[in-house]
């Protein structure tokens, strides 16, 4: 499969502040990247780098196979800035229409469908639009043309639950077109239901990309099991992947790391009535991902 | 007409209708009064000068034959009121281009459209020049209006003429801020570049002349051009005028350059 976005030690350092070191990263073709990563962690860095508005220091990046330079290929993106400024006298709909047709025309309808879709009301000045509703214009300028590649800072901040679902919807009808999509967040759960892998960036470095499959399936789970009578503590000790075992007469509760399989097997000698299983949580490995890095940080420096 | 300068100029609306209502304000009441001061001479006799400092007349443009057509619109017109706002009109809409935009964080969306940044410059910048010569134009039929109704006996090639070179010196003073806009993305930084050039570059011009320690410093002051030809008595200093646009397509090359190769929002 082809990349359409492509970095290679990519490394910009604003004076002698790093905002982001030596990134090499891979965005295949039809895919939902999501980025993630705490503040400041370097997240706009890249998106911004990666649409020429900051040069690196060091390092390249090509999107959609051209150069980052080429203005041309800037025409096949949607891009929704981290810091959306919209300003102005002039209403939301003239402005839509001033950046359509720039990037040569959209389809007839498409800018009101999107904002029937998203509940933004586009005859309002920008300059009085709230931030709700600055981030839907937003998000209908970058989808309006149907670009291949949509580069979205942050899409659902200030947007309401309904807005957000609706957007969601919007990514995933962009990639059964097989457009690819990068998005960046705080956190997992914005995205875990969209994006096909996850990179973690941190202190300007990129920690980890991953596989949400994958990941699903490493993740620690919580499960409860209740039998029709008490069962000893041992049987369940020790079991491959089981831990924080806490028995309290007839129930069990545990947490399991990837397959709950030895866990269910040893229940099976028990009669068991009733099971609770939540969602994995994926927070958590995403949390652990800062703290091993801490912890190895910690040990580098002892 | 290209997309961005359509739009530009469109941004740029309101402000010009502002600054050329009131320019021609300005333009209108000043030259109106002609008239009856030339019913009380007393207060423009030889005598009534002579009792202004001279630093203050010089500053002024020499004050000489202020009781004349000529000498009244060039000191009042044409000498310091008129550049001094017609330039604050420049140069607000010259930060209007790239520094504002970048200052508000409006810039980076229009970055990334599929234009070149040189391209983006260059039409923001044609935007200002039509901008600023919709002003010249309004303020010019005014200036003509006004000073044939109050007999002020002066031919209109003159005033043209003169009317050129201010619309040359704002040209190149709103370049000037889209030059330094470009390259640093600060509005403040710009007005006080174009603010210390005009007002060091006008007393250089006028009080300076006679002192020989900075008198060649007008050769770097942007108001020499400007002032040194008179045109409203002598006609087109053509030489002059080519040394104000070049000067400004050598800040428009600069801007181009610098705004090309720079990091835009930081
Ligand atoms: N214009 C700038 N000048 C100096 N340093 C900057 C600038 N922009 C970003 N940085 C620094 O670069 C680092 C990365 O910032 P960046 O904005 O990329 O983070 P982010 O991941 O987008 O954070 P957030 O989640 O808060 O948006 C930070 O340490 C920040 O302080
Ligand atoms: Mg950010």
């Amino acid at each position: 499969m082809t990349a359409v976005v492509e970095t290679e030690g990519l490394t910009k350092f604003y004076g002698t502040r790093r905002g982001l070191e030596d990134l090499t990263l891979e965005i295949r073709q039809g895919e939902v990247f999501g980025y993630l990563g705490p503040n400041g962690a370097g997240k706009t860095t890249t998106i911004r780098l990666l649409l020429d508005v900051i040069r690196p220091t060091s390092g390249r990046a090509t999107v959609l196979g051209a150069d980052t330079r080429d203005p041309r290929v800037r025409a096949r993106i949607g891009y929704l800035p981290g810091e959306l400024a919209l300003e102005g006298r002039e209403r939301a709909r003239d402005y839509l229409q001033f950046l359509a047709d720039v990037r040569g025309g959209v389809s007839r309808g498409r800018i009101d469908e999107l904002a029937e879709r998203l509940d933004a009301d586009l005859s309002i000045r920008m300059g009085e639009l709230s931030k709700g509703n600055k981030q839907k214009v937003g998000l209908i300028q970058a989808f309006m043309h149907e670009p291949e590649l949509l580069i979205l800072d942050e899409p659902t901040s200030g947007l309401d639950p309904l807005v957000q679902q609706e957007f969601l919807a919007m990514v995933r009808e962009a990639r059964t077109a097989g457009h690819t999509i990068l998005m960046s967040s705080h956190v997992l759960a914005e995205v875990e239901h969209v994006a096909d892998r996850v990179g973690i960036v941190r202190a300007g470095r990129l920690v980890a990309v991953e596989d949400i499959a994958a990941l699903r399936e490493r993740a620690v789970r919580h499960v409860e099991l209740h039998f029709d009578a008490p069962v000893p503590k041992e049987s369940f000790e020790g079991l491959p992947g089981v831990r924080d075992v806490v028995v309290r007469g007839a129930s069990l509760r545990c947490t399991i790391d990837g397959r709950p399989d030895a866990l269910i097997k040893a229940a099976a000698r028990y009669t068991v009535v009733h099971m609770v299983s939540a969602e994995p949580d994926l927070e958590e490995i995403f949390l652990t991902y800062y703290s091993e890095e801490e912890g190895r940080h910690a040990h580098a420096g002892a | 007409m290209p997309t961005l300068v359509r739009k530009s100029l469109g941004e740029y609306r309101r402000a010009l209708i502002g600054w050329t209502v009131g320019l021609c304000a300005f333009l209108g009441m000043y030259i109106s009064i002609y008239a009856s001061m030339m019913n009380d001479p007393e207060t423009f006799s030889k005598q009534a000068i002579a009792k202004y400092p001279g630093a203050l007349r010089d500053l002024m443009g020499g004050m000489a034959d202020i009781a004349t057509g000529r000498g009244y619109l060039q000191a009042v017109a044409y000498q310091l009121l008129g550049p001094l706002l017609f330039t604050m009109c420049a140069a607000i809409l010259g930060n209007r281009a790239i520094a504002g935009p970048e200052e508000a964080k409006t810039l980076e969306l229009t970055l990334t459209l599929p234009i070149d940044r040189r391209r983006l410059l260059l039409e923001r910048w044609a935007a200002l020049a039509l901008g600023l010569l919709a002003v010249a134009l309004v303020t010019l039929a005014v200036a003509t209006g006004a000073s044939s109704a109050a007999d002020m006996d002066v031919p209109f090639g003159s005033i043209l003429a003169a009317h050129t070179g201010l619309f040359l010196l704002v040209l190149f003073f709103g370049t000037l801020t889209l030059c330094v806009g470009a390259a640093f993305g600060r509005k403040q930084v710009a007005l006080a570049v174009v603010g210390v050039w005009g007002v060091a570059g006008y007393i250089v011009e006028t009080m300076g002349k006679s002192i020989d320690a900075i008198s060649w410093l007008r050769w770097i002051s942007p108001v020499h051009y400007y002032l040194d030809g008179r045109p409203l008595y002598q006609g087109w200093p053509y030489g002059d005028y080519l040394v104000l646009l070049g000067a400004t397509a050598v800040l428009l090359m600069t801007a181009l350059l610098a705004f090309e190769r720079r990091d835009v929002g930081v």
